[in-house]
């Protein structure tokens, strides 16, 4: 895997480098701001981005609006974004216009090296990674939805760990479930939920997008 | 003393005085009708049609307090600070409001109203004065020039009525500018209270931006600085971990727990220093607390508008500690969480089914559990609200805190 990182801290920046490499994953570009990363990004053609939100000029959001453009130019890229807390809104506007390929992450998860590992490795075969504080947040909101609101307490635990971008057999081992009963807690999902019978992964990520969209409106 | 008398004619000040007066004159001018259409203006707003003219006639005439300062300096040596600004806040009924209440504009009125006749006033009887002296003195002089219908030794009589009024015109002069004077500090200078306000006013402001400042200072610092030495710390002890043996590794593991705690602690408290979660609004704020618990909460917010920033943080800090009680101490099953508006008030009640028992904790080394809720309470007395608690042993908990809609 090819990986290009933007942090503009040079002392995470190489350590993030190091661990990567410690993991066989080829860091092609270090740079520490969105201009140079867009640029990196155009020559490397990475497998994946990992990103900071916070950069200059103006530390506030350069990192995100890097990777939304990012996620449009270049399809081939995936997107892992960190943030220095949770804002559900930078994690609705990554998803609400490329849905796969991208992750939101709170900076911490880089110390638990293996979450950090399997969200990018999630992100670059096209799935989602989102922060399980996000997903916290997101749930506490009493759902305006109607589906949503139709889900059982064990539906909604699921639906937590699908949102962060979780396998059914990755679920399964979490809440100590029988994978086929995890699947079938997860059709039930995609049916109170309304959702199309398409492909499965398609389904989960319009399932985490109901969510986002309950929340912002 | 005589001699002041007799020479008050040709002193400096007479003449700066009698240049005041005409230019004086000359700035009150313009002002006058604005006057007018002011006082008519006032007189019609009863019928509604004179409140658009009075408004824009107290704007502009708040600004002659500046307009009528150059003539002053000029020639009295006499200055006044600017009127400190009008209070506004948005819509158009406040704008009208803050300006038909701006003190500072009806004594600008006054002013303007009586400025002119003082001017002519101070014009004719001192400058026309002057000039008619100097006049009188030199009669003799114009028997020559002009033939006048008397002899030349009666023109003698005049030179005695013009030295008379050339040594009164001064103190004339001096009295009418003094009420000038007079009329500028009551009328234009702003009044001491007023001026302190406006001083508290400017440093209080100051005071708050200073202090949004440095929390925001402080959060970015956190961020930027701690927080990323931690994670790069954290960073480190994975790499030493992939290469560490088993003696080694449970050491390093519990390092790195030690990590995500502090990075976790750490998020906490730049948290409480401005609960992102109140951008959103308090009842958003008020579900996020609900679902971070272990025990479920059901959460009902009525509230009508948006409480102000103090008021709302209370209650959201208040929320946010009563359930971590409820989490940690009270071993309940369900919680609610109950918010509304009623009689000019917010109502906060807080229940929960645990074992109760729960009260305001009187140890001073602030060690027991409950010291939380003397502090809640201190909270609530500081915003002039109130707090109470009902928790018999056993069960059930109900706290209610009650706050002013408005501070």
């Amino acid at each position: 895997m090819r990986v290009v990182i933007a942090e503009d801290n040079v002392l995470l920046r190489d350590g993030v480098r190091l661990l990567l490499a410690d993991h066989d994953i080829a860091v092609v570009a270090a740079v520490d701001n969105a201009d140079e990363l867009l640029a990196a990004v155009a020559t490397h053609r990475p497998d994946a981005a990992i990103v900071d939100v916070r950069m200059p000029p103006t530390h506030t959001d350069e990192g995100l609006r890097a990777a939304i453009r990012i996620r449009s130019e270049y399809p081939e890229t995936a997107v892992l974004v960190f943030s220095q807390w949770v804002e559900t809104e930078y994690a609705r506007q990554l998803l609400a216009e490329h849905p796969t390929g991208v992750g939101y992450l709170l900076k911490d998860r880089i110390v638990r090296t293996r979450d950090f590992l399997d969200a990018l490795r999630r992100v670059t075969e096209g799935g989602t990674a989102l922060d399980p504080e996000v997903v916290r947040q997101l749930m506490a909101v009493r759902p305006r939805d109607e589906g949503l609101a139709r889900l059982s307490a064990r539906e909604r635990e699921i639906l937590d760990l699908l949102a962060e971008g979780r396998s059914n057999i990755a679920i399964a081992e979490r809440l100590h479930l029988a994978a086929r009963s995890v699947e079938k807690h997860v059709t039930a999902i995609f049916t109170k939920l309304d959702l199309p019978q398409a492909r499965t992964d398609h389904r989960r990520v319009l399932a985490v997008l109901r969510y986002l969209h309950a929340r912002s409106e | 003393m005589i001699r002041r008398l007799l020479l008050a004619p040709v002193e400096r000040r007479t003449w700066r005085e009698v240049r005041y007066v005409l230019v004086g004159l000359c700035f009150a001018l313009p002002v006058f009708p604005l006057a007018v259409v002011g006082v008519v203006g006032a007189v019609y707003s009863l019928m509604t049609i004179g409140l658009p003219f009075l408004v824009v006639a107290l704007l502009l005439l708040r600004r002659t307090v500046v307009w009528f300062r150059p003539p002053a300096r000029w020639f009295l040596d006499l200055d006044w600070p600017s009127p400190p600004p009008r209070p506004t806040s948005g819509g158009a009924l406040r704008f009208v409001e803050s300006v038909l209440r701006d003190g500072t504009a009806w004594r600008a009125l006054a002013y303007a109203v009586v400025k002119l006749p003082l001017m002519f006033a101070a014009t004719y009887l001192g400058v026309g004065a002057a000039l008619l002296g100097v006049l009188a003195v030199t009669y003799p002089a114009w028997w020559f020039l002009v033939p006048l219908d008397r002899t030349w030794g009666g023109t003698w009589l005049f030179v005695l009525e013009g030295v008379g009024i050339l040594l009164v015109f001064p103190w004339v002069l001096r009295l009418l500018v003094g009420l000038d004077r007079i009329l500028i500090r009551a009328l234009l200078a702003p009044t001491p209270d007023r001026l302190r306000i406006a001083a508290l006013e400017a440093s209080q402001a100051a005071l708050r931006a200073d202090a949004a400042a440095i929390l925001r200072r402080v959060e970015r610092n956190l961020h930027d600085g701690t927080q990323a030495r931690l994670v790069t710390l954290g960073v480190t002890l994975s790499r030493i971990e992939a290469r560490a043996d088993d003696t080694v590794r449970p050491l390093v593991e519990d390092a790195q727990e030690s990590v995500v705690d502090a990075l976790t602690e750490l998020r906490d408290i730049v948290r409480g220093l401005h609960p992102p979660a109140l951008d959103d609004g308090l009842p958003v704020a008020i579900e996020t607390l609900a679902g971070r618990g272990a025990v479920p909460v059901d959460v009902h917010v009525d509230l009508a508008g948006r409480p102000p920033d103090v008021i709302a943080s209370a209650l959201y800090f208040t929320v946010a500690e009563l359930l971590t009680n409820v989490s940690k101490h009270a071993g309940a099953t369900r919680a609610r969480v109950d918010l509304r508006a009623e009689n000019g008030s917010l109502r906060l009640v807080v229940t929960d089914d645990g074992r109760g028992g729960a009260r305001l904790a009187t140890s001073v080394d602030g060690t027991e559990p409950g010291t939380g809720l003397a502090g809640l309470r201190r909270r609530a007395a500081a915003l002039d609200g109130e707090f109470s608690i009902d928790s018999p042993v056993g069960g059930p908990t109900t706290v209610t805190m009650t706050l002013p809609q408005e501070v």
